[in-house]
């Protein structure tokens, strides 16, 4: 059985797959996230309240989410993050 | 060399007192960072307990020289901030398992898990001012760094291969509790022996410096 994956891991996936992609629609986003629709609900929501990632709405109405510089930052400090955390086992 | 340095225990206290708010000031600022960017509870509350460390040093061993007039406020600060900061510290290898990674409290300092630490804290304080002695703060630390060791040393088993620092961490927290043990020992048996407190403030620094190895160690590298 996969292993279940960490909070910090499954925001840097999320991250990583909006990165990628420059702008990503909400529907493949969740499916790059591999979560559930209410986990991922509950993590953009945080991503977005903590100012990681923004939803841009056009003119059309359509959405498209963006990494915003603090999101980035957390991307390249992630290894740091994740090591801290596990050499100190909090 | 003993002879000095008990003649000039006054300026040590306040270079001890300097170097371990230091220590504790680059490690609150190091893990602040962090804490901000990933906004993981174990850090947070690792962060709180270095906060509460460096106040309490900074409150009694360099303010209350310069204002002895509140020595009763820089020693109850002291006790208090220092009971938090193991409490904390405790609280960060285990809040994994009392909270749920849902939960997102808004505040560290201040939420309903961290009151029963504070009344806990408050009620050690209260004791210890009617006793007059440090007993219920040495006998609350050894309770606390007693498993704060377990679990460091479970973690270490677990995840020893694959994170160096483990083996450091564990380290760190057997010796924060040989020193709360040598504390102890030496306030119900030895009448506060100046030359064994000031070994006791040596291996203390130690301790300190323990933890700013790993801190630096793993947020510079890239």
């Amino acid at each position: 059985m996969a292993k279940k994956r960490e909070r910090l891991e499954v925001i840097k996936d999320i991250l990583y797959s909006i990165r990628s992609t420059r702008k990503i629609k909400p529907t493949r986003l969740l499916y790059a996230s591999n979560l559930s629709p209410q986990m991922f609900k509950e993590y953009v929501n945080e991503l977005i309240k903590k100012g990681f990632i923004k939803l841009d709405i056009d003119e059309k109405e359509k959405k498209t989410f963006s990494i915003t510089s603090k999101g980035n930052e957390f991307l390249q400090e992630y290894k740091i993050i994740e090591n801290f955390v596990e050499n100190f086992g909090l | 060399m003993y002879d000095w340095i008990i003649q000039n225990k006054g300026l040590l206290k306040i270079i001890y007192a300097l170097a371990i708010t230091l220590i504790c000031a680059i490690i609150v600022m190091k893990t602040h960072r962090l804490f901000r960017l990933s906004f993981h509870q174990g850090i947070r509350y690792f962060r709180n307990a270095f906060l509460f460390f460096g106040l309490g040093f900074f409150i009694r061993y360099f303010l209350d020289p310069f204002f002895p007039q509140y020595h009763l406020v820089a020693k109850i600060l002291f006790e208090f901030f220092l009971v938090m900061a193991g409490f904390f510290l405790l609280y960060s290898l285990l809040w994994k398992k009392l909270e749920s990674s849902k939960k997102n409290y808004s505040s560290s300092l201040w939420n309903k898990n961290i009151f029963i630490f504070y009344l806990m804290a408050f009620i050690i304080v209260v004791l210890d001012l009617i006793w007059n002695k440090y007993i219920f703060m040495f006998l609350s630390q050894f309770i606390i760094f007693s498993i704060a060791s377990l679990v460091s040393y479970n973690n270490y088993i677990q995840k020893g291969r694959q994170r160096k620092f483990l083996k450091f961490y564990f380290l760190a927290m057997v010796l924060s509790l040989i020193t709360w043990l040598l504390n102890f020992v030496l306030v119900m048996w030895m009448n506060w022996n100046q030359s064994i407190l000031m070994n006791i403030y040596g291996l203390n620094i130690i301790v300190f410096l323990l933890f700013l190895f790993g801190v630096i160690k793993i947020t510079n590298s890239k």
